[in-house]
């Protein structure tokens, strides 16, 4: 079902889904985006250019989420409160990286109740990125600029109006009351996505990437690329795919918090005797890599990384997992 | 190529061949246009990978403590990265003759932040000329001057010149103008309390400890940091303010005549937080209450892990 | 609200054993404060499983379960004072709360291996969930569905066995072979000498229509293997049970992992063959 909705009037829908839910939308801080609940439908920045900087994972896996208020022996756990929420201009890069999440968090055996409750209260209106960023590369990992997986609404911009793409009856009770879209708006809605898509650089291929990448694992590989990281958290807390978590009890607070964690961190798998497992830099990075490049694939058969180059643009080393891909798909033993 | 990116690739090339270290810690090329990486560079051969430009951001001093104390180093030393070195090399980091130091006189790093805060996100291209630094991107070519475009660290740099190096390749500079130097610590201190105080909230407001100011910085080397020692625990674990206000105050306090002003740190941070005011603020201290800067000396201690006799203070008696 | 995994259901120390001379292993046997609790436990628990307990402000700690349900309405862990969890609950008295979730993981797959002969292998504190699934064995209702049943296990010296008393039990018992061992000779000893390699190679438990379950720590492991290689026992007949650092124990914190198995909800047991399969991570 396509609907038509101008840009003018998106000021007055955003305040109409403010009367029934919470609305989120990239607001401007300083020099960078981050999603935050609106109180007013001009906060909305949809034109950002790059992806926010702070990922929208934080809207479901908050950096630092209250688990249980503890009471003497009893843990009263939190998350009931969590009520409807739209949010508005996440791009398909973020939206995907939502969906492979889900598999860890919803589909397995256990259910994760804080972030299925999120996301079950939660309407995702997506904006297509007709202008990908230089440091982009959804299409490499099996994505794209308008990938609509995940997306409840698609949003395609035409200039003076956006074609919605509504995908799904949470989708349609946003939409609903919309005219139709033309069929020549469509039409148009079709060369925007296939110019973006087009516009995509690709870095590298993924064509027995997966093998690559376990033939590799002892290999010299990782402590060639690993030695500029600095080892900081930039690019697994950036990322919208990582989601590793600690479980920390917080007692002047009286709660169980997490908080997110990172294999990055020597201190991520250190054990309670001294063992560790991943001691240096090189175990650590290649399991950064290894997470999302094999064991992602092997456990849900899709890639761990939907290419939105946060990782890309904020390393402050500069140690681009585009160049770690194709090196190791170039790597060959000495 | 600029002359010195090629007097960088000969030297390194010399002391790969005659061994006299076994790694020379220098930039490559990045993958974006306004970053170059460090490279590690271990046979002769490789050093034409070599290059040195404002877009090389990082403090190579920071790769010091990666290694173990037995490898022979040679460093590309700016300014900032030499008196880090000869911190640390008073610190008991890394053995004096270990290390080879190859000194460059720094015109200051582009902060890559304040170009693309004008010219957007999408750079296809970026080079130096003179005074000058030159963008493409897809709307054109846009050009800054250098001066307006440095990293704010690099603007107010004290001393661009390196210490102690074993060959300074590059003609020296004019020493920085202290009063420039120390006119935002002067301005912050005399703001009253409650402005400093929400400045440092908003600050610290957006930090996400991933610490990437504490791997960026040469001076951060603890095996183990105190945000990370669990028993007891030191911080809260959250990024609640009793999490990254305790993070920055304490970090800055760490640094408390042993900062070398390299801005390294707020380089590395990816949410642009600002916090050199913080530790600037210590190093001024240092000059005033004790007379000492960083790097000023190569055998003077940092004054507070000296101490002496006739300390005027009664508490070390 | 959902079901909550991460919610510990309340539990009472009801009994501590020291276990070794050197007081660094206690046992701890808790009971349930809710009969709801304990029945849901007992309908899942099997013998490899372990549980998360939880002490608020010390936070969570994945320990093996060291009992069979036969024992009695408790569930045993047995617990190495090594880091700040483990410092707090052996600090902790009879009657004390303390919060458990489990069981999580798999369990030594005993139900697969119905009329076969059993090889039990263990080493140090490892033997805790050996010695559930050793007990769970001796169930007189379980006992007859499987062949011969032989227990190897080692200590570095006398007084480092744990479950000193169920083992003499044992000794008296004519469906068990018990063979302990110690390191090095000392006073008294009337049982093997030499390391669990070299006593497993003595003792020579045969390998037809047999399996094995062996914990140890990794040198034992390591020398372990290749003898019950030649005594003909295959990797796909060699069960471990593996371990990390762990948070949630449910596969979603995402630390604990070797490769693409999480060893907190695809393990902690593993065939040696299922782990050849797996890089070397760890």
């Amino acid at each position: 079902m396509y609907k038509i909705l101008p840009k003018a009037d998106l000021p007055r829908l955003i305040e109409k889904w403010m009367e029934q839910a919470t609305v989120y939308a990239p607001v401007r801080q300083g020099d960078f985006t981050k999603f935050e609940p609106l109180s007013d439908p001009a906060q909305a920045d949809l034109y950002y250019a790059a992806n926010t900087r702070y990922p929208p994972k934080s809207l479901f896996l908050p950096q630092s989420e209250v688990m249980f208020r503890v009471k003497g022996s009893e843990f009263e756990p939190t998350g009931d409160e969590v009520s409807s929420r739209v949010v508005l201009g996440i791009h398909a890069c973020d939206t995907r990286a939502l969906q492979l999440l889900d598999g860890v968090f919803v589909d397995r055996d256990y259910q994760d109740p804080y972030w299925a409750r999120k996301r079950e209260q939660t309407t995702l209106v997506v904006l297509g990125c007709a202008n990908p960023c230089e440091t982009c590369f959804c299409t490499s990992v099996g994505s794209g600029p308008f990938d609509k997986r995940g997306a409840d609404v698609m949003l395609i911009d035409l200039g003076n109006e956006y074609v919605a793409d509504v995908r799904s009856e949470k989708g349609q009770v946003l939409f609903d009351h919309l005219p139709d879209a033309s069929q020549e708006q469509i039409d148009a809605s079709r060369q925007v996505q296939a110019a973006a898509a087009a516009k995509m650089k690709k870095p590298f291929e993924t064509e027995g990437l997966k093998d690559k990448l376990y033939n590799l694992f002892e290999s010299g590989f990782w402590a060639t690329i690993q030695q500029s990281c600095l080892g900081c958290g930039v690019c697994t807390f950036l990322c919208p795919t990582c989601y590793c978590f600690d479980i920390v009890d917080e007692v002047q607070r009286n709660e169980r918090v997490r908080n997110w964690d990172t294999c990055m961190f020597r201190i991520y798998s250190q054990e309670a005797s001294g063992h560790n497992p991943r001691p240096t830099n090189t175990e650590r990075t290649r399991q950064r890599i290894m997470h999302k490049y094999a064991y992602f694939v092997d456990l849900f058969n899709e890639i761990g990384c939907t290419g939105c180059g946060r990782c890309v643009r904020y390393c402050p080393v500069n140690l681009d997992i585009r160049q770690i891909i194709r090196s190791a798909q170039a790597w060959e033993e000495s | 190529m600029n002359s010195l990116t090629l007097a960088i690739r000969q030297e390194a090339a010399r002391l790969l061949e005659e061994k006299i270290v076994d790694v020379v810690i220098g930039f490559e090329a990045g993958t974006l246009p306004l970053k170059a990486q460090p490279a590690f560079i271990t046979r002769k051969e490789e050093a034409e990978k070599l290059v040195f430009n404002g877009f090389c951001q990082n403090n190579l001093a920071a790769y010091l403590t990666r290694f173990p104390k037995e490898k022979r180093l040679g460093i590309i030393c700016r300014g900032c990265e030499s008196r880090a070195v000869r911190a640390l090399v008073i610190e008991h980091q890394h053995d004096r003759d270990k290390l080879y130091l190859i000194g460059v006189p720094c015109t200051g790093i582009i902060d890559w932040r304040k170009i693309e805060r004008r010219v957007g996100e999408n750079t296809l291209q970026a080079r130096e000329e003179g005074d000058e630094v030159i963008v493409t991107t897809r709307d054109g070519e846009h050009r800054f001057r250098r001066a307006d475009v440095l990293h704010d660290s690099c603007a107010r740099c004290l001393h661009p010149n390196p210490v102690g190096a074993d060959i300074v390749l590059g003609d020296p500079l004019p020493e920085g103008d202290p009063e420039r130097a120390w006119a935002p610590v002067l301005e912050f201190e005399a703001l009253p309390p409650e402005e400093r105080y929400a400045y440092f909230v908003q600050e610290t407001g957006r930090c996400i400890r991933c610490y990437a100011c504490r791997e960026a910085c040469p001076m951060c080397y603890c095996t183990e940091c105190f945000v990370d020692h669990t028993a007891p625990r030191w911080t809260e674990s959250m990024i609640t303010p009793g999490g990254t206000q305790a993070w920055h105050i304490v970090r800055a306090f760490h640094q408390a005549g042993r900062c070398v002003s390299c801005g390294a740190c707020e380089r590395a941070c990816p949410m642009d937080i600002k916090m050199t005011y913080l530790v600037d603020k210590l190093s001024y201290d240092m000059m005033q209450q004790y007379g000492f800067e960083v790097g000023a000396s190569d055998e003077k201690q940092p004054p507070f892990a000296a101490f002496t006799l006739d300390d005027r203070n009664r508490f070390v008696r | 609200m959902n079901h909550n995994p991460y919610k510990p259901i309340p539990m009472r120390i009801a009994r501590t054993v020291v276990e070794t001379d050197d007081q660094s292993l206690k046992s701890f046997e808790l009971v349930f404060e809710r009969d709801a609790d304990r029945e849901a436990f007992f309908s899942r628990y099997r013998p490899g499983q372990f549980c998360q307990l939880s002490i608020f402000g010390k936070g969570e700690a994945p320990f093996g379960v060291a009992s069979a349900a036969w024992e009695g309405d408790f569930v045993r862990f047995t617990i190495n004072k090594i880091g700040v969890f483990t410092r707090a609950i052996h600090s902790m008295k009879v009657g004390d709360p303390i919060g458990l979730r489990g069981p999580l993981g798999n369990w030594y797959p005993i139900e697969n291996w119905k009329g076969a002969n059993i090889v039990i292998i263990g080493g140090g504190y490892a033997f805790t969930t050996l010695f559930a699934l050793t007990q769970h064995l001796l169930d007189p209702a379980i006992r007859p569905q499987y062949g011969n049943l032989t227990v190897i296990y080692g200590a570095r010296e006398p007084g480092l066995f744990l479950y000193k008393k169920e083992l003499q039990t044992w000794y008296e018992r004519k469906d068990i072979n018990l063979y302990q061992a110690i390191d090095c000779p000392a006073d008294g000893w009337c049982y093997f000498v030499g390391y669990v390699p070299n006593v497993t190679k003595e003792i020579a438990p045969s390998a037809e229509n047999a399996v094995a379950f062996v914990c140890g720590p990794p040198v034992m492991i390591k020398f372990t293997l290749p003898v019950l290689y030649e005594l003909g026992f295959p990797a796909e007949r060699i069960y471990t049970s593996m371990e990390k650092r762990m948070k949630c124990g449910i596969g979603k914190c995402g630390r604990c992992n070797i490769g693409p198995k999480y060893i907190c909800k695809d393990g902690p047991i593993f065939t040696f063959a299922q782990l050849q399969e797996l890089p070397p991570d760890l």
